[in-house]
């Protein structure tokens, strides 16, 4: 190994002759904790959707893109042919939110799971990025990602809308409504997903947990809803749908602070209805995250 | 100068104490850190690292405080932990890029160094294909290689040559030796074996059960153990009073005599000395006494 370097050019280089020049300082600029936290956050979203991985891991991530983009492209065409809208903004994320949840429990783990399963962490710790950076870096990439996954569909559709010149009005509340209960869902969603896969380090496992986590909480608020409908006790109907993440934030968001109609299949709380679902979505995000770094805290001093 | 310094440094854990009142100073070059399974290696590593925190006591990195500028001292040191960290799916490059970014090297410097960094380490081709397919020497390469790539003043190995065949042990241990000499680099490298690291280290450190056994340069490790064994049949102390007349430094250690060996002339005068006592000679042993030694008699430290 002491010996001097072999002349094997890497591939593409220029042929010639490669000289040993021994080890070279590095002299050059060092940034803070947060680009490199900030290069763990692109590094991390673009592995969410498997750019810089093998191909096969391309597959799942664009494929549910592809799927969330038929609506809005069929809305586009509706609009084009017979000057018709098929879906609204506001709805758009609770009509496809299976696609978004099997999104979520797809790649979150991918997010964590590798990193504690081959026990990386260590050395993005012996470096200047500390725990929070970590931690926060993983969230952002994951939100983005999700917030990307709504967002493109959603302003693809408004500007589908704009291009073919509706009668009437452009619906731009709307559209902002819907953007901010995107916003509401990837932070939502990103909190729960990566903190319940960072509980095992084996992505199946992960993927398995989130996915049976949302069917459990869209059942149980679907049984629960339409058993209270059903002995007429709305009231008590009306919370129940808030058990579904998605509904949560419709009502806490695009219903609550937008205004916007309800986009689930029954009335949300009215009255108190509105800041306790903000309350329940803010709670829920903060649990997630104190769940996460704990967590961390305790994979750290492996 | 010192790179490193501990004073009265402690950590409990729940069951055990793995390190007691650890008071240790290291200079640059290569230092060695020898003890048996968990004398305290790793946990030393940890808390100089910041990643665990002191139970009492204080410890300085490069003259920074460890539990005040953790964050400082992270920026520029290097570790190489003692367990896997390697991702299958991603290639050596990719990895090494992504820690240097870590580390806050701005792109296209993250790209250079670890090219520059995985070649002296001594891997070519192969950097482009997924780890998951390497052998051990491969992985402790990378392992290393990541530990180099933001150019530290000081590396942490621990245990670098686990799991070698020997030929990939003395590449390792030479290459280590190139680290601290002409990469300039300070190094801490642990081992169970102290044999190994007295080739390339300029200082050992031994600790066991958390407490100092000895720290001195290697040069004193091996001054001091030019010795011969000497057993006869009998007349043991007839032999040692005879040595001491001419001159030799002779201590009686059970039924045999060490002697040390201040000149060749020392190996004539023992001869002569049982010739003409007439004695029975079992063993000679020439004993440049392995520094192992140091372990196997704490009670003379
Ligand atoms: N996180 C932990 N929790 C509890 N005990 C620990 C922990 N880490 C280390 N120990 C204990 O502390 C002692 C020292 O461990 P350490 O890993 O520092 O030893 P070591 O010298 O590195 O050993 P080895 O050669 O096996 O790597 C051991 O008894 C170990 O069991
Ligand atoms: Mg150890």
């Amino acid at each position: 190994m002491s010996d001097p370097s072999p002349a094997t050019p890497s591939p593409g280089a220029p042929a010639g002759v490669i000289h040993d020049i021994g080890y070279r300082h590095y002299d050059g600029p060092r940034t803070g904790r947060g680009p490199a936290a900030a290069a763990l956050a692109v590094h991390t979203l673009r592995g969410v959707f498997g750019l810089g991985r093998p191909a096969r891991a391309k597959i799942i991530p664009f494929l549910l893109a592809g799927v969330m983009m038929l609506p809005a492209v069929v809305s586009i065409a509706a609009m084009a042919a017979i000057q018709q809208r098929a879906t609204g903004y506001t709805e758009y994320a609770v009509i496809m939110q299976a696609v978004l949840a099997i999104f979520l429990a797809a790649q979150a783990p991918y997010t964590v799971a590798p990193d504690l399963r081959f026990r990386v962490l260590p050395l993005y710790l012996s470096r200047p990025v500390t725990l929070r950076d970590y931690v926060g870096a993983k969230l952002a990439a994951m939100t983005v990602a999700m917030l990307l996954l709504q967002a493109v569909p959603l302003t693809t559709l408004f500007i589908g809308e704009l291009v073919v010149d509706m009668p009437g009005p452009p619906r731009t509340a709307e559209y902002l409504a819907s953007m901010a209960g995107a916003v509401g869902n990837a932070v939502l969603l990103a909190c729960i997903g990566v903190a319940v896969a960072s509980f095992t380090p084996r992505r199946g496992l992960g993927v398995a947990a989130v996915i049976s986590l949302y069917l459990l909480a869209s059942g149980v608020s679907g049984v629960v809803a339409a058993t209270m409908e059903a002995t007429n006790h709305y009231d008590a109907a009306a919370w129940a749908w808030l058990i579904n993440p998605f509904f949560l934030v419709d009502a806490a968001v695009q219903v609550g602070i937008f205004g916007a109609e309800p986009s689930g299949p029954g009335a949300y709380p009215t009255g108190i209805g509105v800041p306790a679902a903000i309350t329940i979505m803010l709670g829920l995000i903060a649990l997630s995250v104190t769940a996460l770094v704990i967590r961390y805290r305790k994979a750290a001093s492996r | 100068m010192t790179i490193l310094a501990t004073k009265g440094l402690s950590r409990r854990f729940p069951r055990v104490t793995a390190l007691d009142r650890l008071t240790v100073a290291v200079g640059p070059g290569v230092t060695g850190l020898v003890g048996a399974n968990g004398a305290g290696k790793s946990t030393l590593i940890k808390i100089l690292l910041g990643l665990l925190e002191p139970s009492e006591g204080t410890a300085q990195v490069l003259g920074m405080d460890v539990t005040a500028q953790g964050a400082e001292i992270r920026r520029v040191v290097g570790y190489m932990p003692e367990h896997d960290c390697l991702p299958p799916d991603l290639s050596a490059t990719e990895f090494t890029v992504h820690l240097a970014r870590m580390s806050g090297l701005p792109r296209t410097a993250a790209r250079e160094r670890a090219a520059d960094v995985l070649r002296h380490v001594g891997l070519y081709e192969e950097r482009y294909r997924a780890m998951g397919g390497y052998s051990t020497g491969m992985k402790q390469r990378v392992k290393l290689a990541q530990a180099l790539v933001h150019d530290p003043k000081l590396v942490f190995l621990d245990e670098p040559t686990n799991g070698l065949d020997p030929q990939g042990r003395d590449e390792m241990l030479a290459l280590i030796r190139r680290i601290g000499t002409e990469f300039g680099i300070s190094v801490l490298v642990t081992s169970h074996l102290l044999g190994e690291l007295e080739r390339i280290c300029d200082h050992v450190i031994v600790i066991d059960g958390g407490t100092l056994l000895r720290s001195s340069a290697i040069s004193e490790f091996t001054q001091s153990t030019q010795t011969v064994t000497v057993e006869v049949e009998e007349g043991r102390d007839a032999l040692a009073a005879r040595l001491a007349e001419r001159g030799e430094t002779v201590t009686a250690a059970g039924r045999t005599l060490l002697v040390e060996v201040r000149a060749p002339q020392t190996y004539d005068t023992l001869r002569d000395a049982v010739c003409d006592l007439d004695l029975c000679l079992i063993r000679m042993e020439q004993g440049r006494q392995r520094i192992e030694d140091v372990f196997k008699e704490p009670a003379d430290v």
